[in-house]
């Protein structure tokens, strides 16, 4: 937690399962922690349904109330970089087989028992030649098997996602257009159920005042995490220089994609945002001033890496109560630091000097943490 | 329709560049909390924040104030390529301990 700062980042994976992974980032700063986290819930692309063209709908809920729970419905995103574009990229006027997928959902009810409309229902259907675009194109050869299809269709092990219930007589024509999409335009985007982020589990920085009856070690106890850290003795003097350094993730997602993937994706993703920065430099710095010198390299976006990989859509899927809407709230939340909020100007310590300028000095390895000095 | 935007602008600086205040378009706290972290991490930086002046405009601000009239550019510059680093470093350590394996595991493929 102190001192020991400042070396390369590092990262120990604790746990990965099909639908989740748990990690201990450490050795980089607050505010680096909280940009992946928010870079891996909000700014990864996959696909959802996103305009719903209802034909027949005799079921109890109505037209929109169905439309919103199609569009939570997760659908297999592995590769999204490169097997679909967005529309707004596109060649086409309204969608096409390389901005869009349709899927149908074509069920009615013969018999006395009610019947389940679920996500196994939904097809997907090939584009009509006619609306085929003539833009030759790689992303249909980049697709999975099951790309666009919903989470957990192809495996019998996994529950489906619940749409609507219909009675006898009642009858559902829909047909759905899935197009590609960040959690920053509609939670439904989001890869991630849930992002857990944890620091400082004992509470040693006092980032967070706990509200208690009589006794606040009895009334709020420690969290898992605690056991990676040394417990403060009772009598420790408050160290008011001393900075988080390890964080504790959780990434769990819907099935869209893989947690691998999310975690690969949100560190390109970030480094594609820096990239774009040092383009903006250059270009801006053309007509305005000379705010760029020429000789400044762009840094590379790295290529996807086949180290990991993405989803399975035959192993896994989800239970509609955690469709991927869950999470809207969690991103939209700024930062769990006090510097990330509101429109003020946040600093990092620079006035006292106590940890601004003494932070680099100590800094014993270099490149990847910033200045060694 | 849509007129280009410039993804980086100057709002306001001394003629030198040595304090300078950069309108980010379409960015946030995910770029702007990291981005003055590492500028502050610079020796040669006096001061480094950033706002996000309205919430509903897309933008943010960041303000850089250099020792010895420095430029405030190449701390920014410099601050961009280091994250880059730091964020390849990450995922170096990732795939480092992915590799060692010594966590339960799950196959996963296309
Ligand atoms: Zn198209």
């Amino acid at each position: 937690m102190q001192g020991h700062d400042d070396g390369e980042p590092t990262v120990r994976i604790r746990e990965v399962k099909k639908d989740r992974v748990n990690f201990v980032l450490g050795n980089v700063d607050l505010a680096f922690a909280n940009s992946l986290r928010r870079v891996m819930m909000a700014d990864i692309p996959t696909v959802a349904i996103d305009m719903v063209e209802i034909e027949t709908n005799t079921s109890v809920l109505p037209d929109e109330f169905i439309a919103h729970r199609l569009g939570m419905v997760p659908l297999v995103s592995a590769n999204c970089d490169e097997a679909i574009r967005y529309t707004r990229d596109c060649v086409c006027l309204a969608g096409c087989s390389f901005c869009s997928m349709i899927l149908e959902l074509k069920v009615s009810c013969h018999d006395d028992n009610t019947m389940d409309v679920t996500s196994d229902h939904l097809e997907v259907v090939p584009f009509p030649p006619d609306e085929e675009s003539a833009d030759p194109g790689e992303e249909l050869s980049k697709r999975g098997e099951w790309f666009g299809h919903p989470v957990g269709k192809h495996d019998r092990n996994v529950p489906p996602v619940l749409i609507t219930k219909i009675r006898k007589g009642q009858e559902l024509k829909i047909r759905c257009i899935a197009k590609k999409g960040i959690a920053k335009e509609h939670a439904k985007f989001s890869p991630c159920s849930a992002v857990s982020f944890e620091y400082d589990p004992h509470n040693k920085l006092r980032h967070t005042t706990y509200w208690y009856e009589t006794d606040i070690k009895g009334e709020w106890p420690l969290s898992e995490n605690a056991k990676e850290e040394e417990a403060p003795r009772d009598d420790e003097p408050f160290n008011f220089n001393a900075k988080p350094n390890k964080f504790y993730f959780e990434v769990e997602t819907d099935g869209s994609l893989g947690p691998q993937e999310v975690v690969m994706k949100g560190l390109a993703e970030l480094q594609t945002k820096l990239a774009n920065l040092i383009l903006g430099l250059k270009i801006g710095g053309a007509d305005q001033i000379d705010i760029m010198p020429d000789d400044v390299p762009v840094p590379h976006v790295p290529p996807p890496d086949n180290a990991w990989s993405g989803g399975d859509p035959n192993t896994w899927g989800m239970h509609a109560g955690s469709a991927s809407g869950g999470s809207s709230s969690g991103w939209s939340q700024t930062s769990p630091t006090r510097g990330g909020a509101g429109s003020q100007w946040s600093n990092d310590a620079s006035w006292g000097g106590a940890t601004g300028t003494a932070g680099w000095a100590s800094a014993s390895s270099p490149q990847t943490n910033g200045w060694k000095q | 329709m849509a007129e280009t935007v410039e993804k980086i602008k100057l709002l306001k600086s001394s003629p030198d560049l040595s304090a300078a205040t950069y309108q980010i378009h379409d960015e946030s706290h995910t770029i702007g909390n990291s981005l003055r972290w590492m500028i502050m991490k610079n020796p040669k930086v006096e001061f480094c924040g950033y706002s996000v002046p309205h919430p509903s405009e897309n933008v943010i601000n960041i303000r850089i104030q250099m020792y010895d009239n420095a430029s405030s550019v190449d701390a920014l510059i410099d601050a961009l390529s280091q994250l880059d680093k730091v964020c390849e470093a990450v995922e170096d350590s990732y795939l480092a301990s992915l590799r060692e394996g010594k966590f339960e595991r799950w196959e996963e493929r296309y």
